[in-house]
């Protein structure tokens, strides 16, 4: 009975063999466990009504002043408090980030992890298909709440719900660069103080940048304050290409990144 | 080096013949010590040069302000200090408490200085007057940027955008003492919460309705909007046609000092308790 359960593959889960060899295995389920005591779920919630609360407030407070103008009713909640919103938003994810490798680097974590036949790189693809849920569950929380503010002070119609749909799947797209880039940052920067002033600097550059610069607002932290509603057809595939572009770049320069990091050390 | 080792011996001597009666100037010697090699002093450098590089781009917009009735060089200043006071002033102290906190949570440096004949008290508002020294720093560093950049755009548009040194000290100055008891609160988040992600992130998530919140009633109660507002009156009384609400120092010191003295009571109070546990 003993030698069996020592033996058996339940006692010591093997995994699956492509990690074995040192492929990617990919698993955010374990990333998921690593998160449990940071409080990140909760954060991400809070963020998510908070933000939500923003248009619900403003509409409680001066709805007279939106109700006579001649957009989609999606349109006008969007140019009203997407900018809050927005900011809440890549707040959360810079934190998020810095949280995620805070955790592996606070006790020495991360140099067991790289002991482990895993690519380091994997570790960072976990985690970010960790952070894409947890953003699409903080979006469809915002979703819901400009839904509510269309359906209670403006009109409400089957085309409110799909414009609403496609600016939050448009808002996702745009923030995947900057969620990259910031665990890019958080993965290459040892102490948390570092990655979140960087994150913060970038954050408020997008503030101040001209908001009419195509090329200037193609800044990664810049993108997610971008609006769908009442764009031009060009600027969304410039935009949505653009977001794309930038993933895929951001995603090769963490993979070099730490090749380079791993011969040099 | 071996001059400072042995201040820091006497410190250490001092202390153990004193009690827990150390100096609080030498606690915060050791504690800016500390912060020498974190490298925060570049982020903050690097937060104002960005602050004012769109203010030397954009020079020229400063001419267009005749329907506020504001000056050039003046509107130069008070655009730069804004954006400033909005945001980046913010959320870059809750940068240097995140720091404050974290350098001594790995490795458990903070459990050896509780081991130490210190009072907590004193060990706890030593680190918060570090925050108030980086925060002034800040402050200085972004004045000296706006000399930099004044002059500069001076340079590029023929225009004299420089201001007397001691109006722009001023106004700094007026900023920094509105920021007190909006770092005090930064700091008992950043001592009492002990989980990273919700004391960085109240931190930050309160930063962004202090606009909103400066046009009602309720920013007198909101310290994270003081330095905000204390600028948009400044702007109010140098712009003659545009009127801004003004500081009405009455209710508003009290409760300042009111919040401030809260604030750092209840971090004295909290700090260390984690660790002793």
């Amino acid at each position: 009975m003993k030698t069996q359960s020592l033996s058996g593959s339940d006692r010591y889960p093997v995994h699956d063999s492509t990690s074995r060899r040192g492929g990617y295995g990919l698993k955010p389920g374990l990333e998921y466990k690593k998160i449990k005591r940071t409080g990140l779920l909760p954060a991400f919630v809070c963020c998510g009504l908070l933000a939500a609360a923003f248009p619900v407030a403003d509409m409680a407070v001066r709805s007279e002043r939106y109700l006579s103008l001649p957009d989609s009713p999606v349109s006008i909640l969007l140019h009203a408090d997407w900018q809050m919103m927005s900011m809440l938003n890549v707040l959360l994810l810079v934190v998020a980030a810095c949280i995620l490798y805070h955790t592996e680097v606070s006790d020495n974590a991360l140099l067991k992890m790289c002991s482990l036949p895993l690519k380091e790189s994997s570790l960072f693809f976990s985690k970010i298909l960790l952070l894409i849920p947890m953003l699409i569950f903080t979006l469809a929380l915002e979703a819901a709440a400009l839904g509510f503010c269309c359906w209670h002070w403006l009109s409400f119609s089957p085309e409110a719900l799909t414009e609403l749909a496609y600016s939050m799947g448009f808002s996702l797209l745009l923030l995947l660069p900057a969620a990259l880039l910031s665990l890019l940052l958080a993965c290459a920067c040892k102490n948390m103080w570092i990655s979140l002033g960087i994150g913060v600097v970038c954050i408020f550059t997008a503030t101040m940048l001209p908001a009419d610069n195509f090329l200037l607002s193609l800044f990664p932290y810049a993108m997610p304050f971008q609006i769908l509603a009442g764009m031009q057809k060009e600027t969304i595939t410039g935009f949505s290409t653009a977001a794309a572009l930038e993933s895929l770049g951001l995603c090769a320069a963490e993979i070099i990144f730490l090749k380079i990091r791993r011969w040099s050390a | 080096m071996k001059t400072r080792l042995n201040n820091l011996d006497t410190d250490a001597r001092q202390s153990r013949q004193t009690g827990r009666n150390i100096n609080i100037l030498s606690l915060v010697r050791v504690e800016l010590r500390k912060t020498r090699r974190s490298g925060i002093q570049w982020i903050l450098l690097a937060a104002d040069i960005i602050l004012w590089m769109p203010s030397i781009l954009n020079a020229h917009l400063n001419f267009g302000m005749q329907a506020e009735g504001i000056s050039p060089e003046h509107n130069f200043l008070i655009q730069g200090f804004m954006g400033m006071a909005w945001f980046m002033f913010p959320a870059s102290m809750i940068v240097v408490t995140v720091l404050l906190t974290q350098t001594e949570r790995s490795n458990h440096g903070i459990l050896k200085m509780l081991a130490l004949p210190v009072s907590t008290t004193r060990l706890c508002l030593a680190k918060f007057l570090v925050l108030l020294s980086l925060a002034g720093a800040q402050m200085l560093m972004s004045a000296g940027m706006y000399f930099v950049s004044a002059a500069i755009a001076s340079h590029t548009r023929n225009y004299p955008f420089m201001l007397p040194p001691l109006f722009v000290l001023r106004e700094a100055g007026l900023m920094y003492l509105a920021a007190v008891p909006m770092l005090a609160f930064f700091w008992l988040l950043s001592v009492c919460i002990q989980t990273p992600v919700f004391s960085v992130g109240m931190g930050l998530a309160s930063i962004v309705p202090s606009v909103l919140i400066i046009n009602t009633k309720l920013w007198l109660t909101y310290p994270m909007a003081y330095p905000f507002f204390v600028i948009t009156a400044e702007y109010g009384k140098l712009a003659t046609i545009l009127e801004t609400a003004q500081v009405e120092l009455f209710p508003w010191i009290p409760v300042a000092i009111g919040i401030t003295v809260v604030c750092l009571a209840a971090s004295c109070l909290c700090f260390g308790r984690a660790e002793r546990k």
